[in-house]
């Protein structure tokens, strides 16, 4: 029995401490639908990005572009929510296709990567990564969370 | 009840109607199962190794790198690593030891290929069913055993005696026939391969959309090294075992057409007696329809048995008998597995896509010169 608790606990501390604050990523449902696009988000797990609320519910979205779009928009999208209610926002590093906190990661705009609603903010976990990335992939513009606004997501359009 | 009954005794003067030409219908069966038979065995076999070579490759990793040497692969170092690690999306790198062992006692090319479970026990192998089949005992008959010891001769010309830890599994014998799993150590003593080279190096890759960008940088770095997809290996064994297949179809068209040209004359011509049948069914009160109905019999009778036949036989022979008829063919580079035995694979598509070519159209011929003449006053065929 002991065992058995020193190994769930292993395996909590492994999966969830790493992460912000604590809240792991969702696992993506097949039915799950981008509120955006329309489009399963299953299909594409490359590009996945996820917004997670306070009470625990969450959306998918099927690529980090339409997540801004829901996130500088989210009344349109879900009336009851609020920008505050958001706890954790979860973007797909490029290199290691794992999810990694959206708040602090590097975006690039304008690369010759296409998601799967076309041109895409491709997110990196460190900067030297999306560096690297701008020069193999002629991405135009790194940037942080804070950075990216409205017009930049219609740009991309 | 009427109906079903009507065709019962339709069906039963087919039958009897076909055992009175005995010889003849006989004949075409066997010629039929025969081409049945052909066709079937290389639709099995070569569906059977793409599936094998499939499943093998799945497991695969994403990149192989291998350092080419006056355009001939040659031993790759391994400080290559620390540089092709440090690419970005590379997730791992690691080196691979394995080659090729000609035992000349018993003719045979092994493959060797090292394996980390078997790094702490230097002197054990790990042996495929065919190496322990044909053992270098020289004893033909008798299979190795656990402990049982293997003598190898070394590349500086000294012997090296391995001992027999266990067999491999059955899962896919195409591969592992002939595979020897060693450790590290003894496949360096074997070869004389110093300790900072290795055969190849192999990549995981998360992101598959990099790909071409880390094949590119690696050639980049170390020009002389040539990065290897997993896709274009999946493409090559596809398009040779297309190839191979393909050539026994060639050789093959000639039976087929030969069928054809026998159902054919079987089909459209119908022999004298036979239309006088059809004029004696007609007059003793038959209808037109009876007899269609009769010839659709005969042609679905003669048809599926010889396709049932023919794919059982192709059955026994691909996936029972080691396809003893194409072996020649179809086996390739290395004709040496003692015994060569393909995982079953039949997919519901290659008898479907057999059955509409062979039963179909020939079941369909048999009925149109039947329709013909019986639509033919019986008092003219009965006097011709």
């Amino acid at each position: 029995m002991h065992v058995v608790r020193l190994i769930a606990v292993a395996v909590f501390l492994i999966l969830v401490l790493p992460l912000p604050g604590g809240a792991a990523p969702v696992m993506v449902a097949k039915t799950d639908k981008c509120p955006v696009c329309g489009m399963f988000v299953a299909k594409y797990p490359d590009f996945l990005a996820q917004i997670i609320f306070a009470d625990g519910s969450y959306v998918l979205f099927d690529g980090a572009k339409d997540m801004f779009k829901y996130y500088f928009n989210i009344k349109k999208y879900q009336a009851s929510k609020d920008l505050s209610d958001i706890a954790f926002i979860y973007v797909t590093d490029y290199y290691s296709m794992t999810p990694i906190d959206g708040r602090t990661a590097w975006y690039v705009a304008g690369s010759d990567v296409f998601g799967p609603m076309g041109r895409e903010l491709m997110p990196f976990v460190q900067e030297a990564d999306a560096a690297e990335f701008i020069k193999d992939h002629s991405g135009k513009k790194l940037i942080r969370f804070d950075e990216v606004a409205p017009d930049l997501i219609q740009g991309l359009d | 009840m009427g109906a079903i009954e009507k065709q019962r005794n339709i069906l039963d003067f087919t039958l009897s109607s076909l055992g009175r030409r005995k010889g003849k219908n006989i004949a075409l069966v066997v010629v039929y199962t025969f081409v049945i038979f052909l066709l079937a065995s290389v639709l099995f076999f070569t569906h059977s190794l793409k599936k094998e070579a499939f499943l093998i490759l799945q497991d695969a990793p994403e990149m192989t790198v291998q350092r080419l040497l006056a355009g001939r692969q040659d031993l790759i170092p391994t400080h290559y690593i620390d540089t092709i690690r440090q690419i970005r999306g590379v997730q791992s790198v690691a080196p691979r030891l394995w080659g090729y062992y000609y035992d000349a006692m018993s003719g045979a090319n092994y493959t060797l290929m090292v394996n980390a479970e078997l790094n702490d026990r230097a002197g054990e192998i790990i042996i495929g069913n065919g190496v322990s089949m044909r053992s270098m005992s020289g004893k033909r008959n008798q299979a190795l055993r656990r402990n049982d010891i293997i003598p190898f001769k070394t590349y500086d010309g000294s012997v090296l005696t391995l001992k027999v830890r266990g067999l491999l599994p059955f899962a896919s014998e195409l591969v592992t026939a002939d595979l020897i799993l060693v450790s590290e150590a003894d496949f360096r003593k074997l070869f004389s391969i110093a300790n900072d080279q290795a055969t190849d190096l192999v990549l995981n890759v998360r992101n598959a959309k990099e790909l071409s960008t880390i094949a590119a940088k690696i050639t980049q770095i170390h020009p002389d090294t040539r990065p290897i997809l997993r896709e274009e290996i999946l493409r090559t064994y596809d398009a040779v075992f297309d190839w191979r297949g393909g050539v026994i179809f060639m050789v093959l068209s000639g039976v087929f057409f030969a069928f054809i040209i026998l159902a054919w004359d079987k089909a459209t011509g119908l022999s004298a007696e036979e239309k006088r049948e059809i004029g004696i069914l007609k007059a003793i009160g038959w209808e037109t329809s009876d007899i269609l109905l009769m010839k659709f019999w005969e042609g679905s009778a003669v048809s599926m048995a010889a396709f049932f036949m023919g794919i059982f036989l192709a059955y026994l022979h691909i996936f029972l008998a080691s396809s003893i008829l194409f072996e020649p063919v179809l086996k390739g580079w290395s004709v040496l597995y003692p015994s060569f035995r393909l995982t079953p694979y039949i997919s519901v598509y290659h008898i479907a896509t057999l059955f509409f070519l062979t039963v179909i159209p020939y079941t369909v011929v048999t009925i149109v010169p039947s329709w013909r003449s019986a639509t033919i006053d019986p008092d003219s065929v009965m006097r011709m």
